[in-house]
Order: C-alpha cells, then sequence, then structure tokens
C-alpha cells in the first residue's frame, strides 16, 4: 500500500461498506414492509441502489490513487489458525462494483416497471437486493474463502430468481438445474480452496501471490477453474444458462448476463497469477469451444431469451479465452462493456415481452411472444426498444463506433501479439476466435432481422396494438445503450487505449476485426435478405440449437447412471443396511429380555428374599409372644430348664 | 424307714403336676390351685430333707413359713382373679391378652 492521506483510505473503506452494504439493507427493508404497502419498495429499492451506485463513484473516484489496498479482520481462530474477513481494493475491484451497482441499478429501476403488479414482488426485490450484496461481496473480498461464500450466496439468489414465477412449469427444473450444474463446478472449487490452505495457510489473496511457478498451484488452479466453469457457464457446464432464461428477463439481464456470470471471468482475473502455463492450456481450450459452441447455438435457436443467453456464453468463452491468453485487461474491458450492451440487449428484449404481453391482454390472440418465429416488424410499433436493441447489438458485433469494438480489438490486439496468425495451435485459437466474431454478427443481425425489421404478417403480431414500455423502463434502456457507445472505454472510437486500458491497438487486430464484422455483415444481409421467417427444420440446426446434444447426453450417460446407482442403492440399503438394522434391533430386544429376566429373578428374587427371611423370623419371633401367659411360662419353663441342663453338664 | 429318694420323687412328680396344670388349665384359678400344689411340693422336700437332721427344725419351720405365704398369696391372687374376671367377663388367661398389640 503506498502512502496515502489517511482520510482517503477511510473514505475508501468507508464508500466500499456503502456500497456493499445498501442492496442488503434494501433487501432488508423489503422484508419491513407489509405486503399491504409493496408499492412502496418500488420506491425504496432503487433509491438504494442509487446511494449504492453513489457509493461506487466515489470509490471509483478514489481509489486508483492507492494501487491495492487490503484491510483485515480476524474473523474467528481455531487453534493457531485465525481466519480473517476484508476488503481487497483495487483497479478491477472498483472497475466490477462500479459496473455491478450500476447495472444493478438501473435493473431495479426497470424492474419496478416490468415487475408492477407480481403478487411476490417483495420476494423479487429481497432477493434482488441480496444479489447484489453477494455479488459486491465477491467483488470486495479480500480472501478466496469469503468470495466462495458469496459464491455460493449468489448462487442461492440466482436459484431463487431464476425460480421466481413458480406457478410457471418449467422455472423450477430450470432453477435446480443451475443450482446443480453449480454445485458439481463448486465441489472443484471448495477443492482447490482446501489445496491453497493445505499449500499456504492462507486464504487471502496478498499472501497466496508468489512469483515463481509451484506443481500444487497448476492442480489448485484447475480446481478453481472447475467452479469458475459452472458459475461462467463454460463447456461441460454451459446448459443450465440458456434454461436459466425461465426467470424474470430482469433478472437475466442482471444475473445471467451482467454480473453473476462474469464473477467467473472475475475470479479468473483475480487468481490469475495461480495459473500455471499448463492450467492456462486448459482454460483456453475450454474458452474455445465454449465461445464457438454458444455461437452456433446462438445462431439457430428460435427464442428471444436463449438467443441472447448463448451469446452469453459465446461472449464469456471469449473472456475467458482472453484471459488464458493472458490479456487480462481486455478481458475485463470486455467484461465491463459487455456487462451494458448485454444488459441493455437482455431489457430491450424484457421491454418487447412485456409490450406484447400488455397487448395481448384482452384479446384471443394468443402466442409465445418470445419465439422469434412470431415477431416481426417490431422497429414500426416500438421504434425505441428497436433502437436500443439496435445500439446494443452493433455494439455486441463489434461494430466500430460502439464499445464492443473496442474490447475485442484489446483482446484480438492481445491474442495476435500471443499467438500471432502462425500455423500452430495458437493460431487456430485465433481463428477460432475471428469465426467466433463472425458468427456474432451473424446471430445478431439474424435476431434484429426477424425480430424487429422483417414485416410482420396476420399471423404473428399484426392486429394488437402494441405500445412503448413505460419510461421508467425505458430510461434504464437509453442509459444502458448509451453506455455502449465508444465513450466509455476511450475518447478514440477507434482505439481501446483509454481510462481502464493502456495501450496501443496493432494494425493486423484491427484490420481482422474489421474485416470479420463487416464481412459478417455483408454476409448475413445477403443470407437473411429476401428470408421471412427463420428456418429451423434440418438435422444440424436441431443439433446446434441443441448445443450438440449436450443434455441429452448428461441425461443419457449422468441420469441414468445416477438412477441405475441409486436402484442398486436402494436394494443394498433395503437388504443390508436395512438388515443390519434389524438384527441389531432384534440382538438388542432379546438381551433386553435376558435382562429382564435376570432382574426379575435374580434381583428382585434377592431382595424379596432378604424381605421374606426378615419377614420370617419376624413371625418367628412374635410367635413367643403371643400374649398367652400359659406360653410364656412354658417357655420360661422350657428355657430354665434347657439352661440347666447346659450348666450341669 | 422310708428312704429320702422315695420322698424327692414324689415332691418332683407334685411339682410337674403343678407345673403342668398352671400352663395348661384355662382357668384361673385351677392355675392357681397349680401354684399351690408346686408350694406344696416345694413344703414335701422343706421336711424331708429335714429327716436327715432330726434335732433342729429349720425345715419344718420353712414349711410352716411357705404356707402362710402360700395363704397369703392365695388371698392375693384371688382377688386379683376377681377383679380381672369382673372386667374381662372371663377366667380363662389367653384372653386377657390387652397388652399384646
Amino acid at each position: 500500500m503506498s502512502p496515502t492521506e489517511p482520510y482517503i483510505t477511510n473514505w475508501i473503506i468507508s464508500s466500499a461498506l456503502v456500497a456493499l452494504g445498501t442492496p442488503l439493507l434494501s433487501g432488508l427493508l423489503a422484508t419491513l414492509i407489509s405486503p399491504r404497502y409493496a408499492w412502496l419498495i418500488s420506491l425504496t429499492a432503487p433509491l438504494m441502489l442509487l446511494f449504492s451506485v453513489i457509493a461506487s463513484a466515489m470509490l471509483f473516484y478514489h481509489a486508483p490513487g492507492i494501487g491495492s489496498y487490503d484491510v483485515n479482520v480476524p474473523w474467528f481462530s481455531l487453534g493457531d489458525h485465525t481466519l480473517g474477513v476484508g476488503l481487497y481494493i483495487d483497479k478491477l475491484t472498483v472497475v466490477m462494483v462500479l459496473m455491478v451497482s450500476a447495472i444493478s441499478f438501473l435493473v431495479h429501476l426497470y424492474s419496478t416497471g416490468y415487475m408492477a403488479g407480481d403478487p411476490s414482488i417483495r420476494r423479487y426485490f429481497i432477493m434482488l437486493g441480496f444479489f447484489t450484496f453477494a455479488m459486491m461481496g465477491i467483488v470486495l473480498s479480500n480472501s478466496l474463502l469469503i468470495v466462495f461464500i458469496f459464491w455460493e450466496l449468489v448462487g442461492f439468489s440466482s436459484y431463487m430468481l431464476i425460480g421466481h414465477w413458480t406457478e410457471l412449469p418449467d422455472t423450477g427444473n430450470a432453477s435446480r438445474k443451475a443450482y446443480i450444474m453449480n454445485r458439481i463446478g463448486d465441489l472443484g472449487f471448495i477443492t482447490g480452496l482446501m489445496i491453497v490452505y493445505q499449500q499456504t495457510g492462507t486464504f487471502q489473496f496478498d499472501f497466496i501471490y508468489n512469483e515463481e511457478t509451484l506443481p500444487w498451484e497448476t492442480a489448485a488452479s484447475l480446481c478453481i477453474f472447475m467452479g469458475i466453469i459452472g458459475k461462467s457457464a463454460q463447456f461441460p457446464l454451459l446448459t443450465w444458462l440458456p434454461d436459466a432464461m425461465a426467470g424474470p428477463t430482469p433478472v437475466s439481464a442482471l444475473i445471467h448476463a451482467a454480473t453473476m456470470v462474469a464473477a467467473g471471468v472475475f475470479l479468473l482475473a483475480r487468481v490469475h497469477f495461480l495459473f500455471t502455463p499448463v492450467a492456462l492450456i486448459v482454460v483456453i481450450i475450454t474458452g474455445l469451444i465454449t465461445t464457438l459452441l454458444g455461437a452456433l447455438a446462438a445462431m439457430t435457436h428460435t427464442d428471444l431469451k436463449k438467443i441472447l443467453a448463448y451469446s452469453t456464453v459465446s461472449q464469456l468463452g471469449f473472456m475467458i479465452v482472453a484471459l488464458g491468453a493472458g490479456a487480462t485487461e481486455g478481458a475485463i474491458l470486455h467484461l465491463f462493456t459487455h456487462a451494458f450492451f448485454k444488459a441493455g440487449l437482455f431489457l430491450a428484449a424484457g421491454a418487447v415481452i412485456h409490450s406484447l404481453h400488455q397487448a395481448q391482454q384482452g384479446t384471443t390472440h394468443r402466442f409465445d411472444v418470445q419465439d422469434i418465429r412470431n415477431l416481426g416488424g417490431l422497429s414500426r410499433s416500438l421504434p425505441l426498444t428497436f433502437l436500443v436493441f439496435l445500439v446494443c447489438g452493433a455494439s455486441l458485433s463489434g461494430l466500430p463506433f460502439f464499445s464492443g469494438f473496442q474490447s475485442k480489438e484489446s483482446i484480438l490486439t492481445a491474442l495476435i501479439a500471443w499467438g500471432g496468425l502462425t500455423l500452430s495451435w495458437k493460431g487456430l485459437a485465433v481463428m477460432v476466435i475471428l469465426l467466433t466474431t463472425f458468427l456474432t454478427v451473424c446471430y445478431t443481425f439474424r435476431l434484429i432481422w426477424f425480430v424487429f425489421i422483417v414485416p410482420g404478417n396476420e399471423r404473428k403480431e399484426g392486429g394488437l396494438s402494441v405500445m412503448e414500455v413505460p419510461f421508467v423502463m425505458r430510461f434504464p434502456m437509453i442509459v444502458l445503450a448509451l453506455c455502449s457507445l465508444w465513450w466509455i472505454v476511450s475518447a478514440n472510437p477507434l482505439g481501446f487505449s483509454g481510462w481502464y486500458h493502456k495501450g496501443s491497438s496493432s494494425m493486423p487486430g484491427t484490420v481482422l476485426s474489421l474485416l470479420a464484422v463487416f464481412g459478417a455483415l455483408g454476409f448475413s444481409f445477403f443470407h437473411y435478405r429476401n428470408k421471412l421467417a427463420p428456418g429451423r427444420e434440418s438435422e444440424i440446426s436441431s443439433a446446434l440449437a441443441g448445443t450438440f446434444y449436450l443434455d441429452k447426453l448428461y441425461a443419457m450417460v449422468f441420469g441414468r447412471t445416477v438412477t441405475r446407482l441409486s436402484v442398486l442403492l436402494t436394494l443394498f440399503d433395503k437388504k443390508y443396511i436395512d438388515g443390519l438394522v434389524h438384527g441389531t434391533a432384534y440382538i438388542q430386544v432379546t438381551l433386553a429380555h435376558v435382562v429382564a429376566w435376570l432382574d426379575r429373578v435374580m434381583v428382585d428374587g434377592t431382595v424379596n428374599n432378604i424381605a421374606r427371611l426378615a419377614g420370617g423370623i419376624g413371625v418367628f419371633t412374635r410367635s413367643f409372644q403371643g400374649g398367652k401367659i400359659q406360653l410364656y411360662i412354658f417357655w420360661a419353663g422350657l428355657g430354665l430348664i434347657l439352661l440347666t441342663l447346659f450348666l450341669i453338664t | 424307714m422310708i428312704p429320702l429318694e422315695h420322698y424327692l420323687i414324689l415332691s418332683s412328680i407334685l411339682f410337674s403336676l403343678g407345673i403342668m396344670i398352671v400352663i395348661i388349665k384355662q382357668n384361673a384359678i385351677a392355675v392357681l390351685l397349680g401354684l399351690e400344689l408346686m408350694l406344696n411340693a416345694a413344703n414335701i422336700n422343706l421336711v424331708a430333707f429335714n429327716l436327715a437332721h432330726p434335732h433342729r427344725l429349720d425345715g419344718q419351720l420353712f414349711a410352716l413359713f411357705v404356707i402362710i405365704v402360700a395363704a397369703c398369696e392365695a388371698a392375693v391372687g384371688l382377688a386379683i382373679i376377681l377383679r380381672v374376671y369382673q372386667f374381662f367377663h372371663s377366667p380363662v388367661p389367653d384372653d386377657i391378652n390387652i397388652l399384646k398389640d
């Protein structure tokens, strides 16, 4: 820590704590408000989040001056092990804090419109506030253990929010799926934690850090990466994210696009020093598979939200590849820009869904409003939503003058510097990334084309009077669209060297990305020009839509194995465990009978016999004193005679 | 001359009969009679032993004392029996058992 004015550090700590605490306070406040005045939550929750944003902005303003700052408080001691809890604030943290609080605030604001009239709006805002708190916790924590705790808490709030609409049939399964897949990843994470603690004796980032590469670091980093795979929906565990779209759209925007899934990328950047070259290769390959799979699946899906979800998967894979190649700053920059434009896309998609639902109310016109085959020509009835979608989509595609272009350019520049355009696996990786960039443009174009531009027919939404969403929902969308422009990264619309990432773009990077983007734009325009509806008939496209049967594979391999195993275990349980229990019980009962007999005969018998003996003696001695005078005389005489005889002899 | 043993045997038979009456009889007056019998058995012994020393009269005198004491005792005993009979309405010694409990 560099020497700074103490009041600055106090400012930093208190603003970090305010940024962390106000979302939780918002959730707690929502629990206190009675259900009758649930509308009050619509005022308090965004207000609390606004405080959080202000605190984050203060942190953002003050923190860059101090480098990295670690404040640790002992939490508890076990023997001579003391575990601490504390804040770790550096450039990465403040960027994440600002991003999380800003998007969370906008989503809270949007939710007040989107969720208006929902009967369980309290639970929604409680969990939304709680999620923001937990996410802030991940970002601000100074040790892996605390990160893990908050990591689980975001998983829990994600579970709660995906399953928010409990009356819908799919939400329960989707939330369970998300939770279980995250658990599989977290199994690795906690193993990694154990390895780290066993090797270094601490969880704090500052103390884990060392320069040299140690053998255990490969194992530990791969274990932690497993947790990242789960949380960021990377290759083997990616199928929960599209299913998570069963939740409310603002939740998808906040949790499953902008923040929670980015937590994995954040953690990878945070513990990047642990990753050995071998581990990094695994990271890159995972990221490459994910980014390609996600983009291909997004090409063929027809569900509005699932296309965006697969796009998120693809972009997350893109960031993971960048991190694996060492382009940490580029990856975080892309994470930052992606959060804004993807949240904007989701909010715009939510606006489409919301306004169509509103239009459907009171009519007999029923169709799945999320299916892009049912949509079309919405640019006329929803001009603002269209504009937001266009801006954010352009940013996602990486068109110049949008933030996505700059962040992708920085990653591509770093990748080319890392792998070059050579004929090696590194060169292949760069080609895959370029292909993904190409596909990204295609599926974004396809989405906008079929939802907004292709004229709608009567079978579709035609005949409904579709209205723009209220201002409280439009405002966050406009802000996010503005944040998807170039100025958020740097003043130069074609360069990425700005407040976060210092560096210069290289010629091949810029040229290649421009080539890919515009090539894709031209290709998709000519491909989709004459089509009125997205086709989805061929075998290959359904394979792509199902992410190459990944879900079916899981069901077949794991589902069936687990079912069989559980049947076997049930049999074993019934036969042996129950048998053992019953046998033990039988032995116990028999033993108890023996003990009861012993008790009755021996113990009680002894006591009874002693009593009977005493009684008998009593009866015997009493018989001498029967109150009969003559008997006394008899006994006295007999006794006298006996005594005499005894004395004489 | 009758040997001493015969007197002694007679007195012991009398004594035994007396004690038997005392123990067996159900009437308090009969018990008192048994008691007299026992005293007289003792008197026979006293007089018999006096035969061995004819010039002394200790035994005979003592026997006289015993007769006097026996008369007194009989008087007192009869009085007690009378009172007891008045109280318990029964001459049977076994019925006089209120001290038992």
